[in-house]
């Protein structure tokens, strides 16, 4: 996928080919299948929307936390598809202004009570956690007491890039048995990595294109790279193999992968509705396909991460 | 568009009209003073610090030029303004010139592009020329096969009307056999009949 080129709908063109018969002299004409899928140039912009979408956010420190003087708040607009610890350096130093040195642990953040999962994308975590809360979403900060069992501990931002790099890797074994991450270049990946840290949407988006492309007889990617997180689960999440194109040929929906994954998300339609399936914030709907959903609604990580969470009440 | 896909950059928009454009100027404006605060600190604490060190304060004083001796501390600051300004516009020109060979290298991939579907239209007009010229050509093939089918349609209904005139002929011709075979049988029965008498 480009997010340059033009068109109505996804171009899977193949090349005609006119060879003259060497017995007949006649023309033969032959489709060569070329790997391509294009955009159109709205989904540009919905990469676009995807990419820079913000939360704002107050960070507050935890009032146990022993301070020289009295912490003010920090306020800062978090980027969905970027880690908490990766855009939080601001906070730590805002914050260690004010904590005595001697009690200075690892940072981490809490909501309400919960951890949050740095590994998790922050987009992920306020629509699990805070979809349907006043802003700016109120996180508080913590120096000790690390939760060992809760979160994975983060002590630099090399191990954030080995989980992303581990993560897009693991996203393309499902695309393309990982044939194209395999074959990038150690500068191409680090290009990606380069292009999340430092919010670099066309730097970032000049690699990830060719991650994002497919054989065109085969409607799309082998398997759709996806996670769905419940806030109502043990589980942290659901991960199994779903293709994008039924054995009959046809598109499959979020509709149908929810069916076969989380029947429950979906409701009849009498009921009223229990469940928000939220991504990037928003609803989609039940027909869109999934195949352009993990095209154009994919984290950086190359997952699409779909948030199932209770609707609210009023 | 497909609703599904307008649904979904409405939503967009909405989730960034709710969630990003109401705090984006406030939190970007409060980012700025505050880097503006910090910087102001360190160099009151620089004032604070060359202040308690330097002894021979007033010696220093006499070097300095009467503007700087009227406000040293407003200098400093500007100087130190300037001096972050300048460090971000460093940055900037460094980020545009990255930018920039981004879009060279997309530009360059977008001309590779170009190439290609020209090529392939070039292919593609190519075949449609030899598609076109064979249309015709079997357009004339049928227009002359659609002649003949009427030349052999027009023989085959008068050899048809000669078949039935042949088979009267035939049936005529079979009965006054048959005919001449009866009175010849007739004639050699009396004959046979007579010699037999």
């Amino acid at each position: 996928m480009t997010p340059s080129a033009g068109g109505n709908t996804p171009r899977r063109l193949g090349v005609l080919r006119i060879r003259r018969n060497a017995c007949s002299g006649k023309p033969e004409h032959i489709i060569c299948v070329t790997w391509r899928a294009a955009i159109m140039a709205d989904d540009k912009d919905v990469l676009r929307d995807v990419w820079f979408g913000r939360i704002p956010a107050c960070f507050t420190l935890y009032p146990d936390e022993v301070t020289e003087r009295e912490a003010e708040p920090f306020y800062l607009l978090l980027p969905r598809v970027s880690y908490l610890t990766l855009v939080t350096d601001k906070v730590k130093k805002h914050f260690l202004k004010v904590v005595k040195a001697e009690d200075v642990e690892e940072m981490w953040f809490e909501y309400e009570g919960t951890p949050l999962k740095w590994h998790y994308p922050i987009g992920v975590l306020f629509d699990l956690h805070a979809s349907n809360t006043a802003l700016p979403w109120s996180i508080t900060v913590h120096f000790k007491h690390f939760p060992d069992r809760d979160l994975l501990r983060c002590s630099s931002n090399a191990v954030i890039e080995a989980h992303f790099m581990s993560t897009i890797k693991e996203a393309d074994a499902f695309k393309h048995k990982g044939q194209v991450i395999n074959d990038m270049q150690k500068k191409d990946h680090k290009q990606l990595w380069m292009g999340l840290q430092n919010d670099k949407f066309d730097q970032f988006w000049a690699m990830n294109r060719k991650l994002m492309e497919y054989p065109t007889e085969e409607g799309g990617f082998r398997y759709v790279p996806f996670r769905i997180y419940q806030t109502l689960s043990d589980r942290p999440f659901i991960q199994k193999l779903f293709r994008p194109v039924s054995s009959e040929g046809h598109a499959l929906t979020l509709g149908d992968l929810l069916k076969e994954m989380v029947p429950a998300a979906i409701c009849q339609d009498d009921d009223p509705k229990k469940y928000q399936v939220v991504i990037h914030g928003i609803e989609p709907l039940f027909e869109t396909p999934i195949q352009w959903l993990s095209e154009h609604l994919s984290h950086p990580d190359n997952f699409l991460h779909i948030c199932i969470v209770p609707a609210p009440s009023d | 568009m497909e609703a599904w896909r307008s649904h979904v950059r409405a939503a967009l928009t909405h989730r960034d009209y709710r969630q990003k454009d109401p705090f984006s100027g406030l939190f970007t404006k409060v980012s700025r003073l505050e880097e503006m605060l910090s910087l102001h600190m360190d160099v009151w604490e620089d004032l604070e610090r060359s202040r308690t060190q330097s002894p021979n304060k007033n010696c220093n004083a006499q070097l300095r030029s009467p503007s700087e001796e009227k406000n040293p501390s407003k200098i400093y600051l500007q100087l130190k303004e300037e001096e972050q300004v300048r460090r971000k516009l460093a940055q900037k020109v460094s980020d545009l010139t990255s930018e920039l060979y981004l879009k060279e290298a997309e530009l360059q991939y977008c001309h590779s592009q170009v190439s290609r579907y020209r090529s392939e239209a070039v292919l593609l007009a190519r075949g449609s020329c030899c598609l076109k010229n064979q249309l015709s050509e079997y357009e004339y093939q049928l227009e002359c096969q659609s002649k003949e089918l009427a030349v052999l349609q027009l023989e085959q209904r008068t050899l048809r009307e000669e078949l039935t005139i042949t088979r009267q002929q035939k049936e005529e011709l079979l009965e006054r056999w048959l005919e001449e075979k009866r009175e010849e049988a007739e004639r050699i029965n009396k004959h046979n009949a007579a010699l037999e008498r």
